[in-house]
């Protein structure tokens, strides 16, 4: 079955360009159940692409309906425009990267690697060749005559990545590749991924319920909940301007504080609960402000200064713990209505006066301010 | 070596067994296995060799006589035959079986187990009805116009192996459905994404992975087909004996001991070393290994 991919050298360095995949207003139905509710995506040859959401999101369903392991119910998945959507699975030519390593146990790691070029009738001389570089691409050469078993998790994943980038895919599919692997691993994991996506230009959906995984590997992450798209965009935009509620809750800290919106003008001002009344630049509104309607206003951690040094509203706030963590100091509060408070401040020097149950004086520069409709209660 | 002796079992609150207590524990099995299986196999043996004189003259008999080499030869050839027909037909039902969900699953299983529940002698005599000169197949036959005459069913060595494999199929469909089922999905999935057709992936994913079932179904089958008894004492014909119903006929016609217990010591020595080659040359400890 003439692979035109197959011409191309096998050395992974003459980056074969990833592709182009359009997902169009794809839905998949579990009875009266929507997994995926209707979700566009349009991923550039050679992007990363993260599907970011909790379990339940409908990020896996995207995933499993891009391998062909899953027909949507309706929409169309196409890669470089041809349309796969029930195209079967081992006639998509993607490459495809499991949780659980999936590496077959009664073949040997070249024999695994191999496996593909196999099905896809080459000569075992050269198959073996080939799987021997995909390996060395994974800093795993000389590990061929090896059993799964034999090798650690880790080792056993970065099999599992030569196995899929063998017969040069043009798009590498990743479910939850990481999770069962160790903090450490992990983050080797995340820079063996990178490294091997910028040498070789492949497309990649990354599927993880993993923000921070999420927010290093990715281009552009899309995140996900009750099968829709809730915003997608690059690490830095979702972190510093969530689109709403949901995506600020679930990537990074947050501190949310319920208020009501009393005008709009070249300020907006908010009553917060404790009958205070603060000024907020335009900016801060991601939504619409709406005189009289209830919003949600959002800080992050790390945004909060310690003191009223710098400029920015000022809040009391009733520590409750503080908690050494590293890189900077967790404190932990009430506000004056009692709604809880997350502070993460640098350094560790200047809290060696605090204790639980004093009252700290923080300033929230207003830039660090967003502001949604709704409410959390 | 610590001089403690550490056993592999746990106590249910976490703790190990002390090497007393798990014998404690398995002696009553042990016990028994002694008392009514090796105490007797021995006995049967050591008279094969013993008696009338110390001799080895029982078991040039069972060679020297052609009838009787033709009987072990004949045991030997049913025990395959009805392997092999349990792995062709046992094999898809276990495969469907790991595969489906919903009622009529849980119908075929009932199919596979409930047959074991009732006796090997009620299942033989209910073939021997079908079988008759006028029973349901050869009436079924001639209403069809396939036969003007009824065949000669009952009494050969075909309705044996037919009812033997009816008998032992559920010995099979078990182990296979077991190891089928313990294979994880994902497996299928990464071959297919990876390029393999269905045939593809069951020839060089599952059917591999599957093989200790099926290397411990055909084990099961064979080795309780080599002994079987009732059924072909029942539904084979007398001049196609087989080697337990020889053995049967000299201990109860002939009262000829020391040549049943021979019998038995070449059938003993046979299995023995089959179960030794078996678990020799397949290693599934390293078949398995890896499958998380």
């Amino acid at each position: 079955m003439g692979n035109e991919i197959f011409v191309k050298p096998a050395s992974t360095t003459s980056a074969a360009a990833g592709a182009s995949i359009r997902i169009s207003r794809l839905e998949k139905r579990f009875g009266p159940v929507f997994a995926v509710d209707g979700v566009n995506l349009d991923i550039a040859a050679g992007e990363f692409i993260a599907l970011l959401g909790p379990s339940g999101s409908g990020k896996t369903t995207i995933l499993m309906s891009v391998a062909g392991f899953e027909f949507p119910t309706s929409g169309t998945i196409q890669v470089d425009s041809e349309d796969l959507t029930y195209v079967p699975s081992n006639r998509r030519n993607l490459g495809m990267v499991f949780q659980n390593y999936t590496l077959f146990p009664h073949m040997t790691i070249l024999d695994n690697v191999a496996f593909p070029l196999k099905m896809r009738g080459l000569p075992k001389a050269e198959r073996h060749a080939r799987a021997e570089a995909a390996l060395a691409t994974v800093r795993l050469g000389g590990y061929g005559s090896r059993r799964p078993n034999e090798l650690s998790g880790g080792q056993q994943q970065r099999v599992a990545l030569a196995r899929a980038i063998v017969y040069q895919p043009r798009v590498l599919l990743m479910d939850e590749p990481l999770s069962a692997l160790d903090k450490n691993l992990r983050e080797d994991m995340q820079l063996e991924i990178k490294r091997l996506h910028a040498e070789l230009g492949i497309t990649v959906i990354f599927v993880t319920h993993d923000q921070s995984e999420a927010l290093t590997m990715a281009d552009r992450i899309a995140v996900l909940k009750d099968g829709k798209i809730q915003q997608i965009g690059p690490a830095r935009e979702l972190y510093e301007r969530p689109a709403n509620l949901f995506t600020a809750g679930f990537v990074g800290e947050m501190n949310f504080v319920d208020v009501t919106v009393e005008s709009v003008g070249d300020l907006v001002s908010v009553r917060l609960p404790w009958g205070e009344t603060w000024q907020l630049p335009p900016t801060a509104a991601v939504d619409a402000a709406t005189v009289g309607e209830a919003a949600v206003m959002a800080v992050r951690p790390e945004r909060l200064r310690l003191g009223t040094g710098a400029a920015g509203q000022v809040v009391k706030v009733t520590l409750s713990d503080i908690v050494y963590a590293g890189a900077a100091m967790l404190l932990i509060g009430r506000l004056p209505d009692g709604t809880e408070l997350r502070a993460r401040i640098p350094g560790a020097s200047q809290l060696d006066a605090l204790a639980p149950g004093d009252v700290a004086t923080f300033t929230v520069p207003g830039e660090a301010i967003l502001l949604y409709r709704g409410t959390r209660r | 070596m610590t001089k403690a002796v550490r056993s592999r079992f746990w106590h249910s609150d976490g703790r190990r067994l002390s090497g007393l207590s798990t014998l404690l524990l398995l002696l009553p099995f042990f016990a028994v296995i002694a008392f009514v299986f090796i105490y007797p196999i021995a006995q049967l043996l050591v008279i094969s060799f013993i008696e009338p004189h110390p001799t080895l003259d029982n078991y040039a008999r069972v060679i020297d006589n052609p009838v009787h080499a033709r009987v072990l030869m004949r045991t030997l050839w049913t025990a395959a035959l009805v392997t092999a027909l349990s792995v062709v037909l046992g094999f898809p039902v276990a495969y469907y079986m790991s595969r489906a969900r919903g009622a009529l699953a849980a119908f075929v299983a009932v199919c596979v187990i409930l047959p074991l529940w009732s006796s090997v002698l009620v299942r033989t005599a209910a073939w021997s009805f079908l079988f008759q000169r006028n029973g349901l197949i050869n009436s079924a036959l001639m209403a069809l116009g396939l036969t003007s005459e009824p065949f000669k069913l009952l009494y050969t060595q075909s309705a044996v192996v037919i009812a033997m494999t009816h008998v032992l199929l559920p010995f099979m469909i078990l182990p296979i459905y077991g190891a089928l089922r313990s294979i994880p999905n994902d497996y299928a999935r990464a071959a297919a994404v990876l390029g393999a057709s269905r045939l593809r992936t069951f020839l060089e994913v599952i059917l591999p992975l599957s093989l200790p079932g099926v290397v411990s179904g055909s084990l099961l089958v064979f080795l309780t087909a080599l002994g079987f008894f009732i059924t072909p004492a029942l539904l084979g014909s007398p001049q196609e004996m087989m080697i337990s119903t020889l053995v049967s006929k000299q201990i109860r016609e002939v009262l000829d001991w020391p040549f049943a217990a021979a019998l038995v010591g070449v059938l003993t020595a046979f299995v023995t070393l089959l179960a030794i080659v078996f678990s020799k040359t397949l290693r599934f400890d390293r078949l398995m290994g890896g499958a998380s």
